[in-house]
């Protein structure tokens, strides 16, 4: 993975903000098509709030190649790539909201990948081809 | 994100413009709260909406949860290919009814 943009944010939900901000604006700047772009703001949106809602993570590094995000957190180990995919199912209001964003990640994501480095989740994502 | 409210024929008319990201659901949660308890139907109009993840999602699911508490009816209309696709993937469909455009939303709900 031949790293063309890296940034490094703190673990907050304000941080994921400036996070999702950036990888827009990468996006735009490498090209990625309008699929492309979706999913990966997408992804980055479900793995931040997940590390900082319920892994306690401190700090988020983000690298950006061509067609792949790598994402790291130092919060508790989370594989996604094994968490149950979660979907509502049948018409009823006496449904738990939350839970979505794994499933959203293996439904968006061409490639989903996870190791765990030490202290950190490793999750790389890959997503398709630039638009032209 | 942007949101208007158009009230017409008894439907609130939520008009979306923008991101429904982090930011965009801090910008129009409370707003859909009010709309969600006292709305007798509600259309959220996502025509332009640009992108949607699952605090997006979680807004409308507060909102659809509290509609149907109270046997108020909720639709969702005009959601792009990418936006449609989110919605599907968490079953949002099952609990509210997705339309192409306001216009056939409308006829649903106030038939």
């Amino acid at each position: 993975m031949t790293v063309l943009e890296a940034r490094t944010f703190l673990g907050t939900l304000e941080a994921a903000m400036e996070a999702e901000a950036w990888a827009a604006d990468q996006a735009k700047r490498l090209d990625l098509s309008e699929r492309a772009a979706f999913a990966m703001t997408l992804c980055l949106e479900e793995l931040f709030v997940n590390a900082v809602t319920h892994g306690a993570a401190r700090e988020v590094r983000l690298a950006l190649s061509e067609d792949t995000l790598e994402f790291r957190d130092d919060g508790t180990a989370f594989d996604p790539t094994c968490a149950p995919q979660k979907r509502l199912q049948g018409q009823t209001f006496d449904f738990e909201i939350g839970g979505f964003g794994t499933g959203l990640l293996q439904k968006f994501a061409d490639r989903l990948s996870y190791r765990r480095e030490g202290d950190w989740n490793v999750v790389r994502l890959a997503f398709g081809a630039r638009s032209r | 994100m942007e949101m208007e409210v158009i009230e017409a024929d008894g439907v609130s008319r939520a008009v979306l413009d923008g991101r429904f990201d982090i930011a965009g659901a801090q910008a129009v949660d409370l707003r859909f709260s009010v709309l969600a308890g006292s709305a007798p139907a509600l259309i959220v109009d996502m025509a332009k909406v640009t992108f949607l993840a699952s605090m997006g999602v979680r807004t409308l699911m507060l909102s659809a949860k509290t509609m149907m508490r109270r046997g108020a009816r909720m639709a969702v209309c005009g959601a792009d290919e990418n936006v449609d696709k989110v919605l599907r993937a968490t079953g949002f469909d099952e609990i509210v009814t997705l339309y192409p455009d306001y216009e056939t939303a409308a006829a649903a709900l106030i038939k």
